[in-house]
């Protein structure tokens, strides 16, 4: 089957390695030549890189100060001696970018994902109603709710209530600012204003919706998003704690409470400790983070913050993808290539999993043999899966390893475009592990299969990623399917701060998908928590979730509008 | 019984040169001599006394120990040599080694060597003159093709894309070229330009390459169909994972 199957990484590698992009002289010649001419035509062959440095020299004029200027790229000899080639976004064709635009920093999309994850937490609506109902003997009813959230959409984005002559923020500089509330009780929802609901049956297949509301209950939650403007300024922690200070105002003002009276604090406690969830844990004092920060996010709460398994819930390798791509941006390019490293080339570790359709191509390969050989075990489904066990974990893991291996080999292009041994592992171990859990419906068979993947890799080609990278996926087989304390977890509740995964470059991306597999494929409404899964459950995010990877290449073209801008308050240029 | 290292298992021209290279008995193919070494590895002028960053050792009255007793430093360690490193790029078209078996020749057949794997370079850091017999070794013998192999310090990508039209491994530095059928280095270990012209001889010619190399590749010995590396990848995989999961189990 593997020598026939038609690539679906082929159209993007012949229009990246044989069409001409800028002057780069790429035109002719075939994916499958292992010889070519190197015209070594440095960054002017690329129109991103002479606007970059057309702009450097500008601003070193300007500014009188030396700034970018690529020839100080090794002694003089600059990137470019190979040619520079724009990227295809995966799963979108049509979106050819230049590799530049994929650093966030270049990239306004990626920068609203997280913001729009950092700024986000929910806050439980239950302790607050027993209190005023049961100590103040305040009635609670859908309509006290509802001019509740009116007050509170006054309130969060800085709005004042109950105190007088104080200062606001501008509603124009945090129109991004906002809260919704879900529930799983359906006459509640019901009487809730549509403006203020995430509607849980709109948003999400009817199977799913039953899932979601049995597993949430007859309890209900506020999503609640603070301004970016004011994330951005400040740190994950800011969100609760903004949050819990607005909810706790807009009580005391939608109920008439006392402002100083005692039941005041108890809803501050429920808002910021007893009754909220935030969408990363605490770091420990040796990585110092506040929570919803990225190294707290686990594996299974970012699953659950992309939202593809709702809107295509048929497809769970595409599911799995776009949690790849989300993953890779959030963990390396943000998290370990900026928070833990400092550095910026942690871009191109992440850009292979989520461009030119090379990890797809190995993932759909992936399906159509499982499902061949285990009888549609990778179709959405609970019945149809195949049990897991060493066995089925060694076949599916090497029939993966060994179809990416080959495709590295006998396309040269696509050995080139993963040019880094990291790069490859990551995609191939990401393939591996995914079809492992696609299989079982089990992530921790699924992170087996990683392990697998990775010494097959290093014993193919003798050679894997670098030091560190190898270390991790030498030593990680050992605890896949131990739960006991300080040896194992279940991998959904893995995540960047998991002790040997805390540098772990170019790792976390797959593993997240291996979590969301496990449940796409299962056909699970959520992967590990049902508030986080309906909380992004929610168009009016500036960032779609449901198709992180879309985004991305918008941010990359320039077409993505992000939040918390501040040309209202700044000199007109 | 006198134990014989078997060193790695496999029926194929691949696993049998994987074997040659971690047991060091590998065929010379070229020399290179001590002068045109040094030269390309930059770390020196060739004919300079080693610098050294403490008096050799039989001066430094060092204290009573039983494992400096035990164990007999090496060359470059007695005499106080700085810290120097060699650095290997091998191509994934055939190149004769991979990072991982160049690190197991290191390793196994050379004494206070500290090798470093990563996918497209290899480095050993050594004493300098231990470092040198190592870079030597390596350089002259069948782990190294001049073509399809390349010592690189810095700017190091290569072993993964196309070669040049020329068949060599392509450098943006631009180290070596191909100057009449043999493979001329220019440039030392981190671009700098050299003096001399250096000739590490001819490059292997495609077949003999695909001969001498220890990848496994598709349009030559394709990994799949050596089954038994394949079932020892499986099985230490499947004891390390058991053996976490479980260790009762484990004989």
């Amino acid at each position: 089957m593997a020598d026939d199957r038609k690539r679906m990484f082929q159209k993007d590698l012949e229009n990246k390695f044989t069409k001409e992009h800028g002057t780069n002289k790429m035109e002719g010649g075939d994916i499958t030549d292992m010889r070519i001419p190197y015209y070594r035509l440095g960054v002017d062959q690329n129109p991103r890189k002479l606007e970059m440095k057309k702009v450097g020299k500008e601003i070193a004029e300007k500014r009188g100060l030396a700034g970018y200027n690529p020839m100080m790229h090794c002694g003089g000899i600059p990137l470019g001696q190979r040619a520079l080639t724009p990227s295809f976004i995966s799963g979108n064709d049509d979106m050819m970018v230049e590799n530049d635009d994929l650093h966030y920093v270049n990239n306004a999309a990626m920068q609203q994902m997280w913001d729009d994850i950092r700024r986000t937490c929910i806050v439980g609506m239950d302790m607050a109603h027993e209190t005023l109902e049961k100590r103040l003997g305040i009635e609670v009813t859908p309509e006290t709710i509802n001019h509740y959230l009116e007050v509170l959409n006054h309130a969060l984005p800085g709005g004042a209530v109950v105190q007088e002559h104080m200062v606001e923020t501008h509603p124009a500089l945090v129109d991004d600012c906002y809260v919704k509330i879900f529930t799983g009780d359906d006459e509640l929802a019901d009487e809730i204003d549509d403006q203020f609901l995430i509607d849980i049956d709109k948003q999400f297949p009817a199977e799913q919706a039953e899932q979601l509301k049995s597993s949430i209950g007859n309890t209900t939650w506020q999503a609640a998003h603070i301004p970016t403007i004011v994330s951005r300024t400040t740190d994950g922690g800011q969100t609760t704690r903004w949050t819990a200070m607005q909810i706790g105002m807009s009580y005391i003002a939608a109920y008439g409470m006392c402002a100083g009276e005692a039941a005041v604090a108890d809803l501050s406690y429920a808002a910021k400790h007893a009754g909220v969830v935030n969408m990363g844990d605490m770091l420990p004092a040796r990585r110092a983070r506040a929570p919803n920060e990225p190294g707290g996010v686990t594996f299974g709460n970012l699953a659950d913050i992309v939202q593809t398994s709702r809107t295509d819930p048929e497809d769970p390798a595409h599911v799995t993808l776009e949690v790849v791509g989300a993953g890779c941006m959030l963990y390396d390019q943000i998290w370990l290539g900026s928070y833990m490293s400092g550095g910026v080339g942690f871009t191109q570790y992440s850009t292979a999993a989520y461009t030119n359709n090379i990890l797809d191509d190995n993932l759909y390969y992936d399906v159509e043999y499982i499902n061949d050989k285990y009888d549609g075990a990778a179709d959405k489904g609970i019945d149809n899966k195949v049990t897991p066990s060493m066995d089925v974990i060694k076949d599916i893991a090497t029939e993966s390893t060994l179809y990416g291996l080959e495709n590295y080999e006998k396309y040269p292009v696509a050995l080139e475009d993963h040019f880094g041994g990291s790069q490859r592992a990551t995609v191939l171990s990401a393939a591996a592990g995914s079809a492992g859990s696609l299989a079982t419906g089990n992530a921790n068979a699924g992170l087996s299969a990683w392990y697998l993947c990775m010494y097959l890799i290093k014993e193919g080609h003798g050679r894997l990623g670098f030091f560190g990278y190898d270390l991790q996926d030498q030593c990680g087989a050992t605890n896949t399917f131990s739960y006991q304390s300080d040896e194992g977890l279940p991998h959904e509740l893995r995540g960047p701060n998991y002790p040997n995964y805390a540098m772990n470059v170019g790792h976390q991306g797959g593993y997240a998908a291996i979590a969301a597999a496990a449940h796409a494929g299962r056909g699970d409404a959520y992967a590990l928590n049902p508030l986080i899964k309906v909380c992004f459950a929610d168009e009016m995010l500036p960032f779609d979730f449901s198709q992180p990877r879309k985004e991305f290449g918008r941010g990359a073209l320039r077409e993505f509008e992000p939040s918390g801008e501040r040309s209202l308050i700044i000199p007109a240029k | 019984m006198a134990y014989e290292a078997q060193f790695y298992p496999g029926a194929t021209s691949v696993a049998e040169n994987r074997r040659k290279h971690m047991s060091g008995k590998v065929e010379k193919l070229r020399e290179i001599s001590d002068d045109d070494l040094t030269i390309i590895l930059g770390h020196r002028v060739p004919g300079t006394d080693y610098p050294s960053t403490h008096p050799p050792l039989a001066e430094m009255g060092e204290p009573e120990c039983s494992i400096r007793e035990m164990v007999e430093p090496t060359d470059g360690a007695k005499a106080g040599d700085r810290i120097r490193y060699v650095q290997f790029v091998d191509s994934m078209y055939n190149a004769p080694s991979t990072p991982y078996f160049r690190s197991y020749n290191a390793a196994i057949n050379f004494r206070g060597v500290d090798p470093g794997t990563l996918s497209g370079r290899q480095v050993v850091e050594a004493r300098e003159r231990d470092m040198e017999e190592l870079a030597k070794f390596q350089l002259e013998t069948e782990m190294t093709c001049p073509a399809l192999a390349c010592l690189r310090g810095a700017s190091v990508h290569g072993h993964s894309l196309r070669l040049q039209e020329d068949g060599v491994m392509f450098d943006m530095l631009e180290r070596v070229r191909l100057e009449n059928g043999t493979i001329i280095v220019q440039k030392d270990l981190v671009g700098r330009p050299i003096d001399k012209k250096v000739d590490l001889g001819k490059p292997m010619s495609d077949e003999e390459a695909a001969k001498r190399t220890t990848i496994y590749r598709v349009d030559n010995v394709p990994y799949r169909e050596d089954k038994e590396v394949l079932e020892w990848v499986h099985r230490i995989f499947e004891q390390r994972t058991t053996y976490g999961y479980k260790p009762a189990v484990q004989e």
